[in-house]
């Protein structure tokens, strides 16, 4: 985002940068190129460490480049039915909850951007409500597990499918659409559902993108509620498979769990299975970037 | 004993809750509030006559839920043998709840929290059990012992009551049923390169000084190295924990991950703070010796276990604390691989001034607690003798470990071997079964404690000579009851934090020369600031009602 702003900001200086901002485009670049290797270099040896040898990875030679490089570890883990059977819960949980997610925070949205909306601060006042506060642990257990929906996917979906943040973003965009444009849709004969679905959902590509993406990644990423509404090993996501793995692996040598139990999960089955976790989320994100980009300025600016 | 007073008061409360409720309801009839101590209702599915040794027959077919903590290392499948072994013999059908390993801790509290708790929880290390004891949602185990013969004979032939009452609460009734173990069973102890010292011309030590001196001479041949570079100082808030715990045995005191801040001085009859003894010092001046000398890596105590394996694979140090398992799977089998020749050998735990003992309490391991709903079920007793069965009868245990004669073991002469084809973590690499992975026996979840014979069945031959040489040894005695009451532990868990963070970050001090002895009393005098004393004081306290209590 700073390479954006650069430009301009130098564009309208008449002389030239200022040696203050010539100091201050140092710094940040020098910063930044930090935060890059930071943020690069887990994944790059992660990479690494799961197309290399377990030797090599034993006595610690793998940095940024695979060392005795080899798919064995790859070819164990796709062998393995645990695994495809939680990536495939993965998939399902992210599709469906995000279906579900999108579809309650946009109508919610939708209607809270209406200014005439009668109990609107009331409506938005419960959702940020929320955001502050909630049940606690305990109490939503029981909720879900009164409600029947232990063991389900509507446990994962239901819960979760509003983020308030989300919904606030969302709101903001609605709200800066021309409300000429709805008139004259209204005038035109659509309905309220017919605005929504012909004239507002299709000028809101940016944020309905940029929505999906964050909650597709969020679902993806989250393990919390699969581990706690969920009874059967065979209904995790991969996500809680995967931190089981490291668990088992790195437990080996607390004095509480028996020893003898654990036997050592060779460290590139962690990398790999990490690896291939993390892969859809980014192959996706390039893609949707630049949705995302405008989609969050969008309801940042209010004129 | 304390039955009858509990009894009474039990009674008493119980018929007061009776007439509250006739009272409010105008109708006490309708609510089975009862005597829990009448158990006549509650005999479905239990057998008339159940005895030490027998085999466990539901009359009626039932099932359990069990909280089944799911190991990513054998990962629960419907199709292992145990579940449909348990039904076949029992008439029992074990309903899991998957719980990850991972974070089995957290969704337990969830689960007993919510009254959603499975009737079996196994897995429970003591004293987590403790955290639950108010709540009510625990059975109080204790009370319902008679009901498991093979328990009750466990105990009394291992002689273990001094062990269970170390777990009793308040009360005076413990929550936890244990696992039981005839002898102690030792976990860690140090690792040699054997064909270095070999070269060099020194044997194993067999006693602290000479495992100095061993040190020392590695130290001459190599110069640049250090020669004991140790582990496991991560994921746990002890420095050089498991070195601390098996050094603090030789002196006689709980260091290192079996610390505990209360110590029972025999001497003196009192409860004593374990981190101002003088027995604590002189462990604390020993590592620091071999710290001052450069015979001991000072990132021992707190690199990760990775980084100290990799500084023995790569010759730079020479001896590192072991267990059994991590000596042959991990320190041998990747030595062998990478450095020519190199031998490697784990010896018993070093004697040092207290003589060949082993810490006592050792033989409980973790074990289960039940949920105080099972007691409202009419299937209690059935799941009591059932409970009672499969994990403490010699029958049930064997099973749960072995599995089935026959089909996945053999026996002969007491020696257990599996089948052919079946393989028991990495015993035969191109076997095509795996016990626990494809069959479900040996799962930590059911298979704890036992008999010396079954126990010791499963070691490796290294593991074997050095549990033989442990199992010799002397246990100390087990500190007597001391059960604190719910507002004192929440006091006592206040002030024991801090205690232990100043007694680790001072054996860190200490040990790597960076504050000297002569500080010694400073330190002890800053334990004091921290309510060392008030501590000391309230279990001492406890210890005093508990034997007035209970005579």
């Amino acid at each position: 985002m700073v390479s954006i702003q650069t430009p301009t900001r130098a564009a309208t200086t008449v002389t030239g940068p200022t040696r203050g901002y010539r100091v201050f485009q140092g710094v940040n670049a020098v910063i930044l190129t930090l935060v890059v290797v930071v943020t690069l270099y887990p994944i790059i040896n992660i990479v690494a460490r799961s197309l290399s040898g377990e030797h090599q990875i034993r006595a610690g030679e793998v940095t940024l480049w695979p060392k005795g490089f080899n798919l064995t570890t790859y070819k164990i883990v796709f062998q393995d039915g645990t695994f495809w059977r939680s990536y495939g819960n993965t998939v399902l949980y992210t599709v469906l909850s995000t279906a579900v997610a999108m579809a309650l925070t946009t109508i919610y949205a939708y209607v809270l951007s209406k200014k005439d909306l009668r109990g609107r601060t009331f409506l938005v006042g419960i959702a940020v409500f929320t955001m502050f506060f909630s049940g606690g642990l305990i109490p939503n257990y029981v909720l879900i597990t009164s409600l029947g929906l232990k063991n389900s996917i509507w446990a994962i979906a239901l819960p979760n499918a509003i983020s308030v943040f989300n919904l606030l973003v969302m709101k903001a965009f609605f709200e800066n659409m021309p409300a000429e444009l709805e008139e004259a849709a209204q005038i035109d004969g659509l309905s309220t559902y017919g605005t929504l679905l012909r004239i507002v959902l299709p000028l809101s590509k940016a944020v309905i993108a940029t929505m999906v993406l964050f909650y597709s990644v969020s679902f993806w990423n989250s393990w919390f509620s699969a581990f706690l509404y969920m009874d059967r090993a065979d209904l995790m996501p991969v996500t809680v498979y995967l931190r089981n793995l490291i668990a088992g692996a790195t437990e080996g040598g607390n004095a509480g769990a028996a020893a003898d139990q654990l036997t050592q999960a060779a460290a590139n089955i962690q990398s790999v299975t990490i690896v291939l976790t993390a892969l859809p989320i980014l192959a996706v994100y390039p893609f949707v970037q630049r949705y995302f980009v405008s989609g969050v300025m969008l309801g940042a600016v209010k004129g | 004993m304390t039955n009858t007073g509990q009894l009474s008061r039990r009674s008493l409360l119980a018929a007061a809750g009776f007439a509250g409720l006739a009272v409010l309801t105008g109708c006490g009839s309708g609510d089975d509030v009862g005597d829990s101590k009448d158990l006549s209702k509650k005999r479905n599915g239990a057998m008339k006559k159940y005895n030490a040794g027998e085999q466990f027959k539901a009359t009626k077919a039932l099932s359990f839920s069990v909280l089944h903590n799911n190991n990513p290392t054998y990962p629960r499948k419907q199709s292992w043998l145990f579940w449909k072994e348990v039904t076949k013999r029992t008439g029992i059908t074990l309903q899991p709840v998957d719980v990850p390993l991972s974070d089995y801790e957290k969704k337990r509290s969830l689960l007993i929290g919510s009254g959603d708790a499975p009737f079996l929880i196994p897995k429970t290390y003591h004293p987590s059990e403790v955290a639950f004891v108010s709540s009510g949602a625990i059975l109080p185990v204790s009370e319902y012992v008679h009901l498991m013969p093979n328990f009750q004979d466990k105990v009394k032939r291992w002689k273990l009551e001094p062990e269970l009452d170390s777990i009793r609460q308040s009360d005076g009734k413990y929550y936890l049923l244990p696992g039981l173990h005839e002898k102690p069973k030792s976990g860690y102890s140090l690792s040699f390169r054997t064909d270095i010292l070999e070269k060099i011309g020194v044997s194993l030590p067999t006693t602290w000084d000479e495992v100095y001196d061993v040190l020392k001479a590695i130290k001459a041949e190599y110069p640049d190295s250090y020669p004991l570079s140790d582990r496991w100082s991560t994921n746990t808030v002890f420095p050089a924990a498991a070195l601390l715990s098996y050094l603090g045995q030789a002196y006689g005191v709980r260091a290192g991950w079996t610390y505990e801040n209360i110590t029972f001085d025999a001497k003196t009859q009192k409860f004593v703070f374990t981190g101002a003894t003088d027995e604590f010092r002189q462990v604390i001046e020993y590592l620091r010796k071999l710290v001052a000398e450069k015979l001991m890596d000072p990132e021992s105590f707190t690199q990760t276990d990775d980084n100290a394996v990799k500084k023995l694979l790569a010759e730079k140090s020479f001896a590192i604390s072991a267990n059994p398992q991590e000596l042959v799977q991990k320190y041998r089998y990747n030595l062998e691989r990478q450095v020519k020749g190199a031998k490697i050998e784990m010896i018993p735990v070093p004697i040092g001034p207290a003589g060949e003992i082993v810490l006592g309490g050792i033989r409980l391991e973790n074990g289960l607690m039940i949920s105080s709903k099972a007691l409202k079920s009419d299937n209690f007793v059935a799941l009591m003798q059932f409970t009672d069965w499969l994990f403490y009868s010699d029958e049930g245990q064997a099973f749960c470990k072995w599995g089935v004669e026959g089909v996945t073991y053999t026996k002969s002469g007491g020696q257990y071997k599996l089948k052919p084809g079946i393989s028991l973590m990495g015993s035969d690499p191109k076997a095509p079964k795996d016990l626990q992975k494809d069959y479900g026996f040996f799962n930590g979840v059911f298979t704890y404690g036992g008999s010396w014979q079954l126990v010791s069945s499963t070691f490796g031959p290294d593991e074997k000579k050095f549990q033989d040489v442990m199992a010799r040894r002397k246990q100390t005695p087990i500190a007597p009851a001391h059960p604190l009451r719910s507002a004192e532990q929440e006091q006592a868990s206040l002030w024991e934090t801090p205690l232990t963070d100043h007694m680790n970050q001072n054996t860190l001090k200490f040990a790597l020369g960076k504050r000297p002895m002569s500080e010694w009393d400073d330190y002890v005098t800053e334990l004091k600031a921290k309510n060392m004393q008030q501590l000391v004081d309230l279990h001492n306290k406890a210890y005093e009602r508990y034997k007035k209590d209970n005579g």
